[in-house]
Parts: structure tokens; sequence; C-alpha cells
């Protein structure tokens, strides 16, 4: 009789091993769940600058009865006001072009590094990785000090010769571009390393030997190869590039719009949390759904197609 | 064993020609001035042991190392400074190296296409390859789809596509179970003869060069020490390291005494008496020489041979049954240590013998080589 309660409380109360596996799951329901659905609800609910926080509850309880009022206004104002779908469309737009760019000086450098002999690789992946443990304020700040007007690169140009008047970079949308693919190129050069590390030697000598030239064996076997890691580094540099405001704010001028600054305006100058909510969970959706089809399409690669 | 074809011999012979070709790495010789010729239609074995140099000759003639010296030629082209993607020559590799984004249709299309073949022509001959090679089931299977030895014949299927003048294999079995090992070698060797390319093979497994090779390369320490068909390397080794390498042998130093025209006598330490060799050799009386002769030449008997020379007494210390023959191991007085292989013609025929037991071992008078090297 006590055995088979025992027994059937075991089955009910989980063991060490669950403990193990649950954490994660704790981790994501307390630090982006929660939050995520908190974010959502604040986006349904109205401006009211008179309570605090400043916004109306969307559930109340009024003549016995409870009404939930969804707001959809800030949604829709996204999409019709002209500011937001601008600022939506230049975000991805910057991003886009930064990651792009990010592959273009990332891939080089990644091949590079995986070719040489190992020691020599951990110090090189040692150099790429080492300026992330500085402050990213920090570093964004240097730039300020490399890009203005009487700053170090016009400053070296003059001296060399090459220009007569200082070039106007900082404060446009260039040095956006430029801080973006700098403070970024790491996380393009990590899993674009990881994966060429791994490739066999041997697969490039096949190549070879069945009459490719090396530019073609890397075009044939290298690149194609190499699918996974592009994918992972686009992502991982296009995904926070998108939200980016530190950047922009501090190099990109007044004029660079990207909606990471928008919400934090709609958030601290105009306390308009619903709508800075709504700016959120939009953007987050925005970039969810690449993710989706990226990994499925990762996904049906490794199952291979069976025929 | 060796499967014993012959090649048409004019204008074959010389169709690969090796001449003093030498390797080095940052001072280390990897291969030394080496020189060697194969003909058309061969299948030629570089045998050695690990370190041995056979890889690094492959890869030279694959134009993947270039020689520190020395020339290369194929059919009469000079091949030193072609690099891989121009030579008529193409390799399987070890553990294959399929390519594993593509099917493997298109890993065997790839050689043809870079050739520039027109698309028609590569299907045609993708198909017929895989006819080959018997996968036309599989043209649309990725390579991790398949088994080691399907993997295999993809990788030759490859590698032929091309219709290459010399086909290199790098250690060909070295990533199949035994089992399986047997039964591609002759697998191999059939679809080989059929296309009638020239091949190169390297192995470190002595049963698989004599299982597949026309020809043997024995090679130690970047050096060849011998080439010889299967039977002429393992009944007539020329050296030592010969004798040793290839199957087992008992081998007895000792010093040449009498050296006539038709025999010679050799006194040897490890042996009550002198060892009767009954043909002459290229030797001098009071050369050191070793005396190399098989198991299986050696009988065993627990009656004293007739034979007045060859034999001696000793003790069985060990039996090592494998089935279809034993090894008696036996300890003569001197301590020499003596194999005798005796064939499990009948059953439970050995049971006479056991542990311990005195037992005379004896050899023919021609039944042993002499080593001066």
């Amino acid at each position: 009789m006590n055995a088979g309660i025992g027994r059937v409380l075991a089955k009910l109360v989980p063991g060490k091993r669950w403990g193990v596996i649950a954490i994660p799951y704790l981790w994501m329901l307390l630090f982006f769940a929660i939050p995520f659905l908190i974010v959502l609800r604040i986006s349904f609910s109205m401006r009211d600058q008179t309570s605090s926080p400043p916004y109306t509850p969307i559930i109340e309880y009024i003549d016995n009865a409870v009404t939930m009022k969804l707001n959809l206004s800030h949604y829709a104002t996204l999409v019709t006001d002209s500011l937001y779908v601008q600022a939506y469309g230049s975000s991805l737009w910057i991003a886009a072009v930064s990651t792009l760019l990010a592959l273009l000086i990332g891939y080089p450098m990644a091949y590079v590094i995986s070719r040489l002999s190992p020691s020599a690789r951990n110090v090189a992946m040692m150099l790429v990785v080492l300026p992330s443990w500085t402050s990213f304020l920090i570093r964004v700040y240097a730039w300020v000090g490399i890009l203005k007007n009487n700053g170090l690169l016009n400053g070296l140009l003059m001296k060399l010769g090459i220009i007569e008047e200082p070039l106007k970079i900082l404060y446009t949308p260039l040095a956006t571009y430029i801080g973006i693919v700098y403070c970024y190129l790491p996380f393009m050069i990590l899993p674009l390393y990881t994966n060429l590390v791994k490739h066999d030697n041997r697969l490039l000598e096949a190549a070879y030997d069945l009459g490719a030239k090396p530019w073609q064996a890397f075009l044939k076997i290298t690149l194609p190869l190499s699918r996974a890691g592009i994918i992972a580094g686009c992502m991982l540099v296009m995904i926070p590039a998108v939200g980016e405001y530190v950047i922009p704010e501090m190099l990109g001028g007044p004029d660079t719009l990207m909606i990471g600054r928008q919400l934090v305006n709609d958030f601290s100058a105009a306390t308009d949390w619903p709508r800075a909510s709504a700016v959120a969970i939009s953007m987050l959706l925005l970039l969810l759904v690449p993710i989706l089809i990226f990994n499925r399409v990762q996904q049906r690669e490794m199952e291979g197609k069976l025929t | 064993m060796g499967t014993g074809h012959t090649s048409n011999d004019k204008d074959t012979e010389d169709y690969l020609r090796i001449v003093d070709v030498r390797k080095e790495f940052d001072g280390f010789v990897a291969v030394e001035d080496t020189n060697l010729s194969i003909r058309k239609g061969e299948i030629f074995a570089l045998l050695g042991g690990s370190g041995c140099g056979k890889s690094t000759l492959l890869r030279c003639l694959g134009g993947f190392e270039r020689p520190t010296s020395g020339k290369i030629y194929l059919d009469g082209q000079l091949m030193n400074d072609l690099p891989p993607y121009e030579r008529p020559i193409n390799m399987m590799f070890q553990s294959y190296a399929l390519f594993p984004h593509m099917t493997v249709a298109q890993n065997i299309a790839f050689g043809p296409k870079q050739d520039g073949m027109p698309k028609q022509q590569i299907e045609a001959r993708v198909t017929e390859m895989l006819k080959l090679v018997q996968m036309e089931k599989y043209a649309q299977r990725k390579p991790h789809q398949l088994s080691g030895g399907q993997q295999q014949r993809v990788a030759l299927a490859r590698s032929l596509a091309k219709g290459p003048k010399l086909l290199l294999l790098d250690e060909p079995m070295g990533a199949l179970d035994k089992k399986l090992r047997s039964q591609m070698q002759l697998e191999l060797v059939s679809i080989i003869e059929k296309s009638g390319v020239t091949c190169v093979m390297v192995t470190h497994d002595q049963e698989e060069a004599m299982t597949m090779a026309t020809r043997i390369a024995l090679m130690d320490s970047g050096r060849i020490r011998q080439v010889a068909t299967p039977d002429e390397i393992y009944e007539s080794p020329t050296s030592r390291f010969a004798a040793e390498f290839i199957g087992s042998v008992n081998m007895i130093e000792g010093r040449i005494e009498e050296d006539m025209k038709d025999y010679v006598t050799i006194r040897a330490p490890q042996l009550p008496d002198v060892i009767y060799v009954g043909h002459g050799i290229s030797g001098y009386e009071g050369q050191d020489v070793a005396f190399a002769v098989r198991p299986e030449k050696v009988q065993i008997s627990k009656e004293e041979p007739a034979q007045p020379h060859n034999k001696a007494r000793g003790k069985i210390e060990d039996i090592a049954y494998f089935g279809s023959h034993s090894v008696f191991h036996v300890r003569l007085p001197t301590g020499f240590k003596m194999m005798a292989n005796f064939a499990n013609q009948e059953r439970w025929a050995s049971e006479g013998m056991t542990w311990g037991d005195e037992v005379w071992v004896c050899w023919g008078e021609n039944e042993g080589v002499v080593l001066t090297t």
C-alpha cells in the first residue's frame, strides 16, 4: 500500500533530472515570456499621463462585468504614420546593408583565420574578440574621435595630401554603417570561423583533382558548405542591428532614422508607453518571421532530401 | 593470390615513369630518389608501414605535392609542372572525400562538368558510371545516406568519370570493416579492369596488396625495397625487411660455410647442424647472411625425418589454432623458436602433438631463401 503511494508520488514529483532540464525553460519564462506578455499588454492600452505607470488598464471590472478593451490604435498608427513606416524601412535597410558589408569583410577574415596553423588561429580569434571586452559605449565614442572633422582619419588623410578639406563623415548615415559593421563584425566572424575551420581539406583536393581551379572549388565546395555559417552570422548581425539605438544616436546625426531611436523617443520624451510597446512588439514580429523561415530551411537541409 | 592478368607488352612498357623522384619536408626526406616504371593497365601497389613515404609518393603523382627533384612522366608527358586540376589523373581519396552537399549523381558529374562536357553527355556518362558500380538506384541520395561500401563505389565512379589515364587509390579499404574489405577488394579490381585504367594504389595491408595488385613495390623509410609480383615477393623476398614484412617467417642468422656452384651450407649458431641450400647463390664464404623459411614450408613430426640435413629437435611451446591450420612454436635447445604450420586437412589430425612434446622440425633444401641484405 505504502509502496504503491510512493510509486505514484515518484511519478508525480519530478526528479532531479527534470530540475536540470527546467532551468533553461524557467529562464525563458522569467526573462522572455513574462516581459514579452507585459509589453504586449501595454501595447493594447491607452496612454494616460495622469496615472502611474502612464497607461490605462485593459481589463476592468465595472458593474459586475469584466470588460477587456484592446486598443489597436497604436498598431494602426505604425502602418499609417509615414514616420514609423520610414523608420522601419530605413532600419531594415541600414541593418541589411551593414550585414552585407560585415559579411564581405568577415568572410575573408574568417576564411584566412581558419587556414592558419592551430596556434596562430587562436591568437587571431583572440584579436577578433578582444575589442568586445571593452565597453561598447566607449568603442562607439572612440569612433566619434576618429571620424569627426578634426579627428584622426581626416587629420591623417590631410597630412598625406589625399584630401584638402576634411570629409564630413560623422553624423551621416555612413558613420552609422561604419559603427554597426565595426561593432557587430565579431558576431559575423565567429560562426563563419566555426563553420570554416571544420571543413575537410580533402574535399578541396578532391575538387582540384576532378578539374576545378582553386576559385571554382571555392565557389562549388567551400561556399555552399559554409551556408549555415553565413546564415548564422547574418542573423547575429542583422537582428540586433535592426533595433540598434546607441550607434545611430551617437554617430548618425539627427536625420538617421531608425526604429530604435523612435522607440526611445516615444518611451521617454513623449512618455507614450503603449505606442513604444507597439513599436517593440511589431519589431519583434518583423524579425521573428525571417528567423523562422531560416530555421525551417536549415532544418530541411539537415534532414536531407529523401526520395 | 594475385589477379594475374597479363598486359600487352608492346608500347605499353613504362606508361607511368617515376624518375629519381625525391621529396623533402623541411629537411626530412619523405621519399628518397625513387625510380619506378608502371605498365599500362596495371594495378600497382605501393605497400609499406605508416611513414614509409608511400602516401607522399602518391600525392606527388596526384599533384598535391611537388617533388623536390626528379621527374614524373605519364604516357610520355611530363607531369611535374601540372597542377592537379590539369592532370589526366584522378584519385579515390582515403575515406572518399565525397562532396556532402551534392547527390551521388552530382558528385559523379562534378569532373565531367569541369571539363565543360555538354549536359546530355554528362548525364549519359553519369548513368554509365552508376551502372558500372551498380549504384543506379542511389543516384539522388546524399553521401551520408549511403553505407561505407556504397560510398566507396560512388567515390570510385567519381574518380573514373573523367576517364583518367591514371587512377590513384589511397588506402581504398581503410574505411571499411574487415568482412566487407575482402569482398570489395575483388569487386574493385573487377571494376578497374573493366574500365581498363592504369592504377596505382597505396596500402599498408599486405593482404590487400597481394589480392588486388599485379605488382607490388615494397617501401620502407622512403625507399623502395623490392618491386615484384605478389607471389614473387612472397616466395623470393630479396631482403630481411621484405621477408619479414610480408607474411610470417623463420629468420635464422648465420654465415656461409661452403659456397659451391650447386649448393651452399650455412653455419647458424641457432641450429644444431648446418643449413643445406640445394642451389648456388651469389655470395662468398664467410659472408653473414640470413636464412628465411616460411612456417608452411616447415614440417613437424614426432619421428625423426629421413633427410640428412635441415632438421632439428625441439619442444612444442605454443600452439596457435587458426581453423584452417595451426601454427606450432617449437623451442630448439639453443633457445631459438621455430614456427611450423600444420594444415588441418583431417579433423583432429594434430591431436597427437601437444604442449611440451618433443618433436622434429625439418624443411626441404630448396624451401628457404638466403638473404644477404
